[in-house]
């Protein structure tokens, strides 16, 4: 029974190996992940005055693609994507352990562990691969949302550029996304802070695939204490 | 006598590199142990200029002591604290250290806690000062057990601001890692290379802040105590939040001013731990 269960699985995966398509299933506000949910403190950047208008909220968020959750993110995704190509269980149980360890508040664990374990659920359901099945015998628990994606990338043989562009692409137009809803920037202004910061997710996605753990390196210190500011924050919409 | 003169009279060159022989290897290892009636060091090794002092007082103190004054490119330290169960120790440092602008090699630091059943370390070192051109690679290890409890305060300055100096280069690395329990429940990867003002400048990375700061705080009860954290945050003039999760308690402070920095850290620190900070720190 179950050797059938992997042959199907095989079977399906095989026809459509290597298409980057599944990405903009599963990077789309639709996926259910809930990812409408976070503001990855963007909320009480928008409160304290500090994101306001179009410069300021592209100069906000080319900081965390730069500097910040965005470059880590992107190392965690890809050596996600490349210990589950191999099958390595170590590797992947360390960047995993690791991925949760990084989290600078509550709010930012939640963020990356809550979508993170509902992509798992959601793509295990709808897009198995022997690969999720690889992470989920190895890796009891919490898993963050950049591991979670990598992997299930790996299960379909997707090339890891097109996963990191993507994975990037999503969290960008989510902040914005999530701006919008806050008030400062209407809706063409939010495309256009999506538009200048393309450049941007190409050359961190690109840079991402050649470096290890050991390049992870964050600076976004006031955007870690935003998000512990977010947690006292008197009105919220977002849940980070 | 005329050879000593002409030695003198030539003008160090300014990339002179100095020879790997006479960097500093410094090391401090110092192990705690509960007796019946209070916490001693019973064991101390110490070398390449560095010291360490136990200053009298009801709670048992360590000071660690620099007798170089600073960390220059190539220098190397290396600080080894463990406490066996039930003891209970607090670790300061004299004085901030200073890192030096660096000719080639990075100034490393390497820092590892450990942590027996019971036992309490508060690792309260003051700020680390880094020059204008100081490369520092820092390693911060901490290995503790599941009921232990660990107290770290850690800051960082960028540059000598108060004499103008706005630090154009350098590097700045430091990775922490904290397990408990064996299981990792803590880490940390910062890294600033460069013009270190100008990233600094940057909106989400510091807007304008010069010095920076990480308060942990991991105890069987640590996540109880947040609103304790945020009351002794609500007088503090910079930038700051706290937040507790998975059995600890995180506070980060960033400011303009590092003297901002240190007040509110100093009120932060009395008021959480209802225990003044070891004297050092006032000097």
């Amino acid at each position: 029974m179950i050797m059938v269960t992997i042959t199907d699985i095989r079977i399906r995966t095989s026809m459509i190996e290597g298409n980057a398509l599944p990405l903009l299933v599963w990077l789309s506000p639709s996926f259910p992940v809930g990812a409408f949910a976070y503001s990855h403190a963007l909320e009480w950047a928008v409160e304290a005055g500090d994101v306001s208008d179009f410069e300021s909220c592209k100069a906000w968020i080319a900081d965390l693609l730069e500097y910040g959750s965005g470059r880590t993110d992107s190392i965690l995704l890809a050596q996600a994507w490349q210990a589950a190509m191999k099958k390595d269980e170590s590797a992947l149980q360390e960047l995993a352990e690791l991925a949760l360890a990084l989290q600078p508040s509550a709010e930012r664990y939640l963020e990356t562990v809550t979508q993170g374990n509902a992509f798992i659920t959601a793509s295990t359901a709808s897009w198995p691969s022997e690969n999720l099945a690889f992470l989920r015998q190895q890796v009891t628990g919490d898993i963050a949302y950049p591991v979670a994606v990598g992997v299930a990338a790996a299960g379909f043989k997707i090339p890891l550029q097109n996963t990191l562009e993507s994975f990037l692409l999503a969290f960008v137009t989510n902040l914005v996304s999530s701006v919008i809803r806050l008030g400062p920037l209407g809706q063409t202004k939010g495309q256009k802070v999506i538009a200048h910061l393309l450049h941007l997710v190409c050359r961190v996605a690109q840079e991402a695939i050649h470096f290890n753990l050991g390049d992870i390196g964050n600076s976004a210190f006031r955007s870690d204490i935003a998000s512990l500011r977010h947690e006292t924050q008197y009105t919220r919409l977002f849940r980070s | 006598m005329t050879a000593a003169v002409s030695i003198f009279s030539e003008r160090p060159r300014a990339d002179a590199i100095l020879p790997g022989m006479i960097r500093a290897k410094g090391s401090v290892q110092c192990r705690f142990a509960a007796n019946p009636r209070r916490t001693e060091a019973s064991e101390l090794y110490e070398a390449g200029g560095y010291r360490m002092k136990f200053p009298k007082g009801a709670l048992c103190e360590g000071v660690i002591i620099n007798t170089g004054g600073g960390m220059a490119g190539g220098d190397s330290l290396s600080v080894e604290i463990s406490l066996d169960a039930d003891a209970k120790a607090v670790v300061s440092t004299q004085s901030a250290e200073k890192i030096y602008r660096a000719q080639s090699e990075p100034s490393s630091a390497s820092i590892h806690l450990t942590l027996a059943e019971q036992s309490h370390l508060a690792w309260l070192p003051q700020e680390t000062l880094l020059f204008s051109g100081a490369k520092l690679h820092r390693q911060f290890r901490a290995d503790m057990a599941a009921d232990a409890t660990l107290t770290v305060f850690e800051g960082v300055i960028f540059g000598r601001g108060a004499m103008g100096e706005r630090i154009t280069e350098g590097s700045f690395r430091d990775s922490w890692r904290i397990r408990r329990n064996q299981k990792l429940v803590f880490a940390d990867e910062i890294a600033l290379e460069g013009d270190m003002a100008a990233r600094l400048d940057r909106p989400a990375i510091g807007a304008g802040a010069r010095a920076i700061a990480t308060f942990l705080h991991l105890a069987p009860d640590a996540e109880a105590r947040l609103d304790e954290a945020r009351a002794a945050l609500e007088t503090s003039s910079c930038e700051c939040g706290a937040s507790a999760w998975n059995g600890m308690l995180v506070v980060r402070f960033a400011a303009v001013d590092p003297e901002t920095l240190r007040q509110s850290a100093i009120r932060f620190l009395n008021q959480f731990r209802a225990v003044a900070v070891p004297r050092v720190w006032q000097c």
